[in-house]
């Protein structure tokens, strides 16, 4: 046991370990450790805490914009989708009323057309015969008149009946 | 007598004539005999520490400044290697011990580094401000004085076994240093806790010698790459004294950087080996 507390003693004198320069580096070293643990660690861990939590809120709410994004995407994609089904709706509808009113109006401008057509057809007719009775009676006359310059005579009311009704009978022919 | 493999071992310098104690400033006064070269250098130490620690930490703001932000990146780096061996639990109670032994090794071993350090002080004169060697040297690595790094490491062991009896309790440190593992019965348990108690002996024995493992690597260390960057600065005149030692600052930053990195680690380690509660595999301490 001395022997090994010799050993210790003359390693510690060869070394210069003595209490007072132990203490005096220990006393150091405390010093050191405990305004750097007050500090310093303590807020610079504190930063790095807050500035992980900051991140992991700016993750989260990046998250959730992500989320609301799909979500009004989604929203978005089917408000598209019902106008653009309603569009097509409208537009076919649009396009049957639209042929109903052109049929409708086709067969009104046919019916007008056709009215027209029977109307001029009437008029003309009744023109015709107004010019053929008018044809008639100048012709009538035109033959009573020339009867009358070669025979000489001067026909009655009867004659001349009867000469009007035999040329318009002819000129009907 | 002494047997001859524990015959005094002769510690003076190889190579260059660096003491391998720091040397008191006030020789004649026995008040002030604690009063060292390396406890100066790690007084400036610790100021440069705080001091910039002081910088980074003020106006602190979420978008960081450059002082901000790099002490952010050590302190964020050091907590995820911390709680990565210590565990999530056990992790915020000892990181600031764990980071503040880091960086003051780092910066200390690295300050020793610094021209001046270690080669400006007092020895035989040869001529106005000039000496042939520097027995006594004005500043001196604190890390190259037994006096901090036992100093370190004993803080670290009274920490460490705060914390072991504090997580596991007496009891629950008693079991698993001498307990028995395997869950063995009958004839074969009783060898295997035979077994598991010698184990438990020399763990305790491991565990003993942990201020003095871990302190006189350290010391060894700094203490070695002074030799080296002395000898190297003391060949080939001028010239050599300038170029020699070039190469070996670069090793000097790394082995800094390492023991720095050994000591914490370690420190690290053995927290985690005796605080959890499983059954894990005795430490190698063979480093």
């Amino acid at each position: 046991m001395d022997q090994i507390k010799g050993i210790a003693y003359q390693i510690a004198g060869d070394f210069g370990l003595a209490w007072g320069k132990f203490f005096a580096q220990v006393i150091i070293f405390i010093l050191v450790y405990t305004i750097l643990k007050k500090y310093a660690f303590g807020p610079i861990l504190g930063m790095l805490e807050q500035r992980r939590q900051r991140i992991a809120d700016g993750e989260a709410k990046l998250e959730k914009i992500a989320r609301d994004a799909a979500e009004a995407k989604q929203n978005s994609q089917a408000i598209i989708d019902k106008a653009e089904a309603d569009a097509a709706r409208l537009v076919k509808e649009a396009d049957d009323a639209a042929k109903a009113i052109q049929e409708r109006r086709q067969q009104d401008a046919v019916a007008s057309a056709n009215t027209i057509i029977a109307k001029a057809r009437e008029a003309a007719q009744l023109e015709q015969e107004q010019l053929m009775s008018q044809l008639k009676r100048e012709f009538g006359r035109m033959v009573s008149d020339a009867t009358s310059r070669v025979t000489g005579k001067v026909l009655n009311t009867d004659d001349q009946t009867r000469i009007n009704q035999e040329t318009a009978t002819q000129v009907s022919a | 007598m002494l047997p001859s493999f524990l015959q005094p071992i002769s510690f003076s310098p190889l190579l260059a004539n660096v003491h391998s104690y720091a040397s008191e400033l006030q020789k004649e006064s026995s008040n002030l005999g604690f009063l060292t070269n390396s406890l100066v250098v790690a007084a400036v130490v610790v100021g440069i520490i705080l001091w910039f620690a002081g910088k980074a930490t003020k106006n602190m703001t979420l978008i960081p400044h450059k002082a901000q932000n790099f002490f952010e990146f050590v302190v964020e780096f050091l907590y995820g290697q911390v709680e990565g061996i210590v565990g999530a639990k056990i992790a915020p109670r000892v990181f600031p011990l764990l980071a503040t032994i880091f960086i003051y090794i780092l910066v200390s071993n690295w300050f020793g580094l610094l021209p001046g350090i270690g080669t400006i002080g007092w020895g035989e004169g040869t001529g106005f401000m000039s000496v042939k060697e520097v027995h006594d040297p004005l500043l001196r690595p604190p890390t190259a004085d037994l006096n901090m790094t036992f100093g370190l490491s004993v803080s670290m062991f009274l920490v460490w076994l705060y914390i072991t009896i504090k997580e596991v309790g007496v009891w629950g440190f008693l079991v698993h240093t001498f307990g028995p593992k395997g869950g063995l019965k009958g004839l074969m348990g009783a060898m295997v806790a035979a077994v598991f108690l010698f184990v438990g002996v020399i763990e305790v024995f491991s565990i003993v010698f942990r201020p003095v493992t871990l302190s006189f690597r350290l010391f060894g260390n700094v203490l070695a790459g002074e030799n080296v960057l002395h000898t190297m600065s003391g060949m080939g005149g001028f010239v050599g004294s300038v170029l020699a030692p070039f190469p070996f600052y670069f090793m000097e930053l790394l082995v800094g950087l390492l023991q720095a990195i050994v000591f914490t680690l370690l420190s690290a380690v053995y927290i985690q080996l005796s605080t959890t509660h499983d059954d894990h595999g005795h430490e190698e301490d063979h480093h």
